[in-house]
């Protein structure tokens, strides 16, 4: 970008946001970086609305209040249900949210780039746009595994697998804007290993008392594949009183039940190139989202793709940001010509 | 090393994104003139070209998606990407139109809002087939049919659903001919019933199966245990599954697959406690390769294992089976919209 240019957009702020499934980020020129839960709570009715003190709660404070809200998470299944009104009112919510959160000066314009899950995207296209334009003066829409490859400047021969809690999106970089096909959403994700690790813990323990909450605290905390040494307790109450239960098998096995579909897809998407093609973006394999924090995963995914051949997977440094980081900067990155059109 | 001057070539490479972004987002706000000149990949051509193709076959065929809308290879029916070369075409059809039917992950079906109206159910083996058996005689052949036959009546409560099944009596059917009744009623939906058999473990598993190759010592076996009764080796396989490529068949097989596979395991664990999830796999078998829409084999018990074949014995477990499959075939067909919720259906009773 050059000075001129940068000089011109001092009065704009640029704005990267992930508007994840389960959680959204938003990353702006004036160098904030924060993010919620991508869940958005409405009181039930008046009175909830008057002891709750708000119109509209977000994040971890909606789900501490959940009983007197109408709870929202609208990017639930990867898509905004088409057609249901709270959904894109929630997706407003979220992105109001969030630009507050990174407090524009009074009078700023601002441009945002928005990266949405890949099938969202290609689903609802229009639905996104009409969500969050009231609240920016310019607006593009991008995939997130794309906005993930653009920050790590992976343009071109490489791989991004981005593990988050409603799908794992695949996306491959060939020097160019990705097709359809070059991206893929399996649902082989964090919230499924938090339906498998909930049903196998109510299978072994069924007297304790835990929920869907506290069984994805759990696999934050615990997450691995393969083997790991050591003893995983946690405290779950048994009739009013807590006592420790060992959930390290149970772990385990609900972190591995998504191995075999990442593995599957990764190696279709990669046979459709020539082989020489093949052979660099198996060696630039990213991991990105909140479940490559799982541990021995990397490792385990490098080894079954060596099975056909050398190949390296690394992980982002910084998962939870790397979509709206990569968002902010291609946001900063495009022409001006491109923003006035948009 | 941050390198001081880009190389022009990285150089380009970015631009060249960042236009394409753009033009993208022109494209989604209805202002598509400026994309217009540029050409287009041509692997996108060539997906475009055959969506087009499907297109008009779903126009002539009265409305319906069918696998007569491709040519047949060898008595099977492949989507043929490969050998697709017409002339361009349609400059006519609106752009929002095009970008939908040219996106891989949308089924035709739902495109046009015309849904699942014929759903096939495939009773596994029958007649001289009896499939598996357990220790106390029990048969494959007969529990597949009683199980499909309850979920026919499930889902024809419904009122919108066709359905259909390949044998309704203890026969034999040849496997190209199950293959064939599906392609001739214009089915949409394909399911494949059959139990497993574990010679080596007393346990009780479910898997659930979509076509396509494997390195799975364990699923070629079954495969071939499956397949028997069809005149296809396993070099026919390869050369047919070297064609395929990930079709738009495969992809949503592996959802409905994986719907089939979920609420079929999830529930049965709750009933009987000491199941395994198997999860969903890929395997040659040949009652899905011609089946041109999603088809899935869904292997829903398993004969050696003692208490769950005692349990076959009871109409109540095998209504419950037949009621998780109808559970697992709403959970595809909602799949992205109100999600159907088998837990929920399940207490209800
Ligand atoms: N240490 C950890 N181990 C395993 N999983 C984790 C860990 N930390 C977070 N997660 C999981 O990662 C998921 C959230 O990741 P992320 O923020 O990338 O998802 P998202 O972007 O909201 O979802 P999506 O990409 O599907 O829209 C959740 O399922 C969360 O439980
Ligand atoms: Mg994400
Ligand atoms: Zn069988």
């Amino acid at each position: 970008m050059s000075q001129a240019d940068s000089q011109k957009k001092g009065d704009i702020l640029f704005v990267g946001i992930d508007l994840g499934t389960s959680r959204s980020s938003i990353s702006a020129s004036n160098g904030t970086r924060e993010w919620t839960e991508s869940f958005v709570g409405w009181p039930k009715d008046f009175i909830s609305q008057k002891i709750l003190g708000k119109a509209v709660l977000f994040g971890a404070d909606a789900l501490e209040h959940r009983l007197s809200l109408d709870l929202c998470r609208p990017l639930e299944h990867g898509v905004i249900k088409e057609g249901i009104e709270k959904s894109e009112d929630a997706v407003k919510e979220i992105i109001r949210h969030l630009i507050d959160l990174a407090k524009p000066a009074s009078g700023q314009k601002i441009h945002a780039v928005v990266g949405v899950p890949a099938d969202t995207l290609k689903v609802n296209k229009l639905a996104i746009r009409r969500a969050v334009t009231e609240f920016v003066q310019s607006l593009l829409v991008v995939s997130e595994p794309f906005a993930v490859a653009y920050s790590l400047d992976l343009l071109n021969n490489a791989l991004v697998i981005d593990i988050g809690a409603g799908t794992t999106d695949f996306c491959i970089m060939h020097g160019t804007i990705p097709s359809e096909e070059d991206q893929k959403t399996i649902l082989a994700a964090g919230d499924y290993i938090d339906d498998q690790l909930y049903s196998y813990l109510a299978e072994k323990y069924p007297n304790s008392r835990f929920n869907k909450n506290m069984v994805r605290q759990f696999k934050e905390e615990f997450s691995f594949v393969r083997e790991i040494p050591g003893d995983m307790q946690v405290e779950i109450p048994v009739g009013g009183k807590p006592v420790m239960h060992d959930i390290k098998n149970e772990v385990k096995r609900a972190c591995e039940s998504i191995l075999p579909a990442i593995v599957e897809t990764t190696t279709e998407m990669i046979a459709r190139f020539d082989p020489e093609f093949q052979i660099k973006i198996k060696n630039n394999i990213v991991l990105a989202g909140g479940g490559s924090l799982i541990r021995g995963l990397r490792e385990y995914l490098q080894d079954s793709l060596k099975e056909y051949g050398p190949c390296r997977v690394t992980s982002v440094e910084d998962p939870l940001f790397a979509g709206s980081d990569g968002a902010l900067k291609l946001a900063l990155d495009m022409p001006s010509k491109y923003w006035e059109q948009l | 090393m941050i390198p001081l001057f880009p190389r022009k070539k990285e150089l380009r490479v970015r631009q060249a994104i960042l236009r394409g972004v753009y033009e993208e987002n022109l494209r989604i706000i209805g202002r598509k003139r400026v994309a217009l000149d540029r050409p287009r990949p041509f692997f996108l051509k060539k997906l475009f070209l055959s969506l087009m193709l499907t297109l008009i076959a779903v126009l002539i065929h009265g409305n319906r998606l069918t696998s007569s809308s491709v040519p047949e290879l060898a008595g099977f029916s492949l989507l043929p990407s490969k050998t697709l070369h017409q002339p361009a075409q349609d400059p006519a059809a609106p752009a929002d139109y095009k970008t939908l039917i040219s996106n891989p992950d949308y089924p035709v079906s739902r495109i046009f809002g015309l849904g699942i109206k014929t759903i096939m159910i495939d009773p596994g083996h029958g007649g001289s087939d009896s499939g598996t058996s357990g220790k106390m005689g029990t048969k494959e052949k007969d529990i597949t049919l009683d199980i499909a036959q309850r979920l026919k009546a499930r889902l024809e409560k419904h009122g919108r659903f066709t359905v259909l099944l390949t044998r309704d009596r203890d026969v034999a059917v040849p496997l190209n001919r199950r293959v064939e009744m599906a392609i001739a009623n214009k089915a949409d939906l394909f399911i494949s019933i059959h139990l497993n058999y574990l010679p080596a473990k007393p346990i009780n598993i479910i898997e659930t199966y979509y076509f396509g190759p494997t390195t799975d010592e364990k699923a070629l076996k079954l495969a071939e245990q499956e397949n028997a009764g069809s005149q296809y080796g396993p070099s026919d396989f390869k050369k047919i599954i070297a064609n395929i490529g990930d079709t738009l068949k495969l992809q949503e097989s592996r959802t409905f697959a994986s719907s089939i596979q979920k609420t079929l395991y999830q529930n049965i664990r709750r009933e009987v406690g000491n199941v395994y999830d198997f999860g969903v796999k890929r395997a040659p078998f040949v009652v899905l390769l011609g089946v041109n829409v999603p088809s899935v084999l869904a292997e829903v018990s398993c004969l050696s294992n003692r208490e769950e074949e005692m349990k076959l014995h009871t109409e109540s477990h095998r209504e419950n089976i037949s009621h998780y499959l109808e559970a697992g075939i709403f959970d595809y067909i909602n799949k992205g919209e109100a999600r159907y919720e088998p837990s929920r259906l399940a207490e209800k009773r």
